[in-house]
């Protein structure tokens, strides 16, 4: 089984990883990013990225970076989704991504009704939408829909606020009634769920979400749910901000983890402008990953899925975590960390395997320079 | 291997030694002199030198979902991130995963105990944990506020019923004790209660604080848990209210072992026109007069920190205060909690007041084995600041210099200024190395007698006890030197002290069932895999008593 390429041609695993060292060894701004992998895939790419001075991001750290900017701005108020299914009556969605891509928290929902806390409990649940689409939830549960764009949602949630404050409330572009009525379903609950995701509003927007959170503790109780596309950027960035202090997007370059948002930013280093001059990417979970860096920047590709070493200068085929070996992941339906166990065990080499020998290189490689 | 630290002050109550002598140590274990004729193969010229045992800290948040969350929110704490990093105020705060164990390490730290791990926040505590070099770690895995203990409460369940669940939770978090927070309190808080006392019921279950603490610790005892219950009382911050429900829960203990977290944090009275005034006095004399329990201090430090806690009630109160105005709350299964950061200032009345209410609890309580060293890390300050904290119990004169720098009227309400105690060497070894050995029923460690693990730190005395206890001029990790004159010289990875109970197999069996009906979640999610954690030997297994 063919397990490494160099140029597109197939090669044995030490000369793969002696041609990868070199790449490495040569390159003025390394990028390791992709980190599709499990904790101690990430685990090794931090390793290597320190032994070789180089920028750490996830792929799809965008995603992440408006909750990320307006929690560690302002804070936030976060809840378990099992706890959320457990105890709130009433559940706000927030715009259109949760339908597609928190679908599955959707229908864990719809198909369970609170059973803690005696004001939650008894009268069910309650579902109301603000977006742009109608929510259909499984099993004919109905979903109040407010139509209301992507665009208008932030100034709207604002307008509940100022009302749920007693403050004066202008015409906006949803119309007073429906503010009233927003406002009314959150403060009536007994625990009320916010469902959002975050890319879709921007730090601002998620800002204002959490606001809306907060004010509504003030006199009963209420807590935010978010959907991410992709949560095994939420778990590397857990991972990155005990390693380093800070949540992805750092770099080792000038002998200590320094963090920059928009310098070490996965996408901009990958793009022409960036600095990047290698790019170690690590797609090692079930399901390919679609972003793969462009064939300018020359990159060393640790993948799990076939037929993707075209393009880069170096490839190695390496089992997905959780599928062909055991690994820990990210669960976002947990909300934490879950070992995960393989569907069938596999011969082939673990992404952290990888990492951690290319690391190893590099350490060898400056001795023989020294 | 053979090494010998020779010709140094070995400072070992455990072992009622206080003098010149030699330590050996062989492969990783202390060992006694071996014969005249054998030769070391390393020794470790300790003339001058303090020796004592590597000092064990039972209560400081360094891993986990919470503590992770205030690195998140804190940025400005990383010195990396600051355009100044030399004259920031946190620039010494030991964050990430690696700088915790080597800050640790430099001071002569060599186990430390994460006391508020959530059940299902195990795997990642523990996650981190492995990522945290050098020092033996342990973890108190929290309970009191979960659906299924206070259902089983309210149900008249068994006391053995409640003991398996105990069992099966410390088994599969891979803990070293349990610990409740507010027992009761996040419920009450997702309930919307927004003060939560001793004797109130959690609406719904009708189960009281009381009932739950007492339930727990009556399961820790029937377990064989070394470690008494760790409890965190309600009320916390709250003046009066705190100190009625510390005194209350000292003597719930009624005869049997219980250990109180961050005492300072309830020695609040509400005298004075400021309705803030310390009952320091009046709780040390309380925990003198009762021999069961035990203590840790939280004690306060001035400058930046960050509170972490999943006493959610109180944290969310507490939330108002928040400095710099930011917190994040968290509604999770059983315990919420909330990360908020906070700013002790000299300046201010209510911080000084509360740095000399934890220094007359050091000082007041008799027994150095029955109060322990912390700041409640990091909640009352970072654990950087420990030399300081050593020098104002061992130096009076110390305690003088910084009470004259608070305002005046602090000086009015507190007793320090009357207080002439200055603790020994030979106390403080008792306070941080024999008596939490014994506290957590570590036998191997917290003394230098044959059969201990090689973990040895090793000072420089001076007059300034602050600089002595900064930077140790040896540490030994099971018998490799790891830190030489405050620096680290070799880095490797210790284990977690874990028990190992072995629940009533029916309690997996109802426990697959509860958590899938309740949460939508399997109960192996909560497992701590050996295997997981990608480092050899991650466990090193206690006994529990018979």
């Amino acid at each position: 089984m063919e397990t490494a390429w160099i140029d597109g041609k197939p090669a044995s695993l030490e000369e793969a990883l002696r041609a990868a060292g070199t790449l490495l060894g040569k390159a003025r701004q390394p990028l390791v990013t992709g980190l599709r992998t499990d904790v101690a895939g990430v685990r090794a790419a931090f390793l290597l990225a320190l032994r070789a001075g180089g920028i750490v991001d996830h792929a799809k750290s965008a995603g992440l970076y408006p909750f990320i900017a307006a929690a560690r701005d302002g804070g936030a108020f976060l809840a378990a989704p099992g706890e959320m299914r457990r105890r709130a009556d009433r559940v706000l969605i927030v715009g259109d991504e949760p339908a597609t891509i928190g679908a599955d928290l959707l229908r864990m929902l719809a198909e369970t009704t609170p059973d803690l806390g005696v004001r939650s409990r008894g009268a069910g649940r309650s579902f109301m939408a603000v977006s742009r689409q109608t929510v259909t939830l499984p099993g004919g549960v109905e979903s109040d829909h407010l139509d209301c764009a992507s665009d208008d949602v932030v100034d709207l949630l604002g307008m509940v606020r100022a009302k749920l404050g007693g403050r004066r409330v202008g015409e906006g572009a949803v119309g007073d009634e429906v503010v009233e009525t927003v406002a009314r379903f959150l403060s009536e609950a007994g625990f009320a769920a916010i469902i959002f995701s975050p890319s879709e509003f921007g730090e601002i927007g998620t800002e204002q979400i959490f606001g809306l959170a907060e004010d509504l503790n003030q006199t009963t109780r209420a807590s935010t749910l978010l959907v991410v596309a992709d949560p095994d950027a939420l778990g590397a960035a857990l991972q990155a901000t005990w390693t380093s202090g800070f949540p992805l997007r750092i770099s080792h370059g000038r002998g200590e983890w320094e963090h920059d948002p928009a310098l070490f930013s996965s996408e901009r280093q990958i793009a022409k402008e960036g600095e990047a001059d290698v790019v170690v990417y690590v797609d090692a979970l079930a399901g390919a990953d679609t972003s793969l860096p462009p064939p300018e920047k020359p990159t060393i590709l640790i993948a799990a899925g076939s037929g993707q070493t075209s393009g880069a200068k170096v490839a190695f085929k390496v089992g997905a975590a959780g599928r062909d070996h055991d690994g820990v992941l990210y669960n976002a339906r947990f909300g934490d960390f879950v070992a995960t166990s393989a569907e069938t065990k596999s011969e082939l080499p673990t992404a952290a395997g990888i990492l951690d020998a290319l690391a190893s290189q590099l350490g060898e490689n400056a001795e023989k320079a020294a | 291997m053979l090494t010998r630290l020779k010709g140094g002050h070995v400072v070992d109550p455990a072992n009622d030694r206080d003098g010149v002598g030699d330590v050996f140590i062989e492969d990783g274990t202390v060992v006694e002199a071996p014969a005249p004729a054998r030769e070391a193969d390393e020794t470790i010229d300790c003339t001058g030198l303090v020796v004592m045992a590597g000092a064990i800290d039972i209560h400081s948040h360094i891993a986990g979902g919470h503590v992770n969350t205030a690195r998140l929110l804190l940025p400005e704490w990383h010195r990396a991130f600051s355009s100044r990093p030399g004259e920031t105020a946190l620039s010494k705060v030991g964050w990430t995963t690696e700088e915790t164990g080597l800050r640790y390490a430099e001071m002569g730290f060599t186990t430390v105990v994460e006391p508020a791990m959530a059940p299902s926040s195990a795997l990642h505590a523990h996650l981190e944990l492995a990522d945290t070099p050098i020092i033996d770690k342990a973890t108190l895995v929290v309970l009191g506020n979960d659906d299924l203990l206070l259902e089983m409460i309210r149900a008249g369940e068994s006391d053995a019923a409640i003991a398996d669940y105990v069992s099966w939770t410390v088994a599969s978090s891979r803990a070293l004790g349990v610990k409740c927070i507010n027992a009761g309190g996040s419920a009450a808080f997702k309930e919307n209660v927004r003060k939560f006392d001793f004797d109130d019921v959690v609406p719904d279950y009708g189960v009281s604080s009381r009932q739950i603490m007492k339930t727990l610790q009556s399961a820790v005892k029937t377990l064989g848990i070394p470690h008494p219950l760790h409890v965190h009382c309600n009320n916390l911050g709250v003046p009066g209210a705190s100190s009625d429900a510390i005194e209350a829960t000292i003597k719930a203990a009624e005869g049997d072992p219980l250990h109180l977290a961050h005492i300072q944090f309830y020695g609040y009275g509400t005298e004075g026109k400021r309705r803030f005034s310390s009952r320091g006095q009046k709780l040390a004399e309380l925990v003198n007069a009762t021999k069961e329990v035990t203590v840790d201090i939280g004690q306060v430090m001035f400058g930046q920190t960050v509170t972490i806690s999943s006493d959610e009630l109180r944290q969310f109160a507490g939330a108002k205060q928040a400095s710099p105005g930011k917190s994040i709350i968290f509604d999770h299964e059983a315990n919420g909690g909330g990360v908020v950061p906070m700013d002790y200032k000299k300046k201010s009345f209510h911080n000084a007041l509360q740095w000399a209410i934890g220094l007359e609890l050091f000082l007041l309580i008799e027994d150095p084995s029955r109060v322990f060293f912390t700041t409640d890390h990091p909640n009352g300050a970072p654990f950087t600041t420990y030399p300081d904290i050593f020098a104002l119990l061992m130096d009076r004169g110390v305690r003088a210099r910084w009470l004259e720098a608070l305002p005046k009227s602090v000086a009015k309400m507190t007793s320090l200024p009357e207080i002439e105690r200055e603790y020994t060497l030979g106390e403080i070894a008792t306070m941080t190395r024999a008596a939490p050995a014994r506290l957590l029923g570590t036998a191997d460690r917290g003394h230098l007698g044959a059969g201990a693990v090689g973990d040895v730190s090793v000072y420089r005395p001076g007059d300034d006890k602050a600089a002595m206890f900064a930077r140790a001029a040896y540490v030994l990790k099971d018998g490799d030197l790891v830190v030489r004159d405050g620096a680290v010289v070799k880095r490797k990875f210790g284990r977690a002290l874990t028990l190992r109970p072995e629940p009533d197999k029916a309690m997996q069996t109802r426990l697959d069932r509860y958590f899938d009906d309740k949460y939508g979640l399997s109960s192996r999610w909560f497992e701590v895999p050996e295997g997981a954690l990608g480092r050899e030997e991650p466990f090193k297994v206690m006994p529990c008593r018979a």
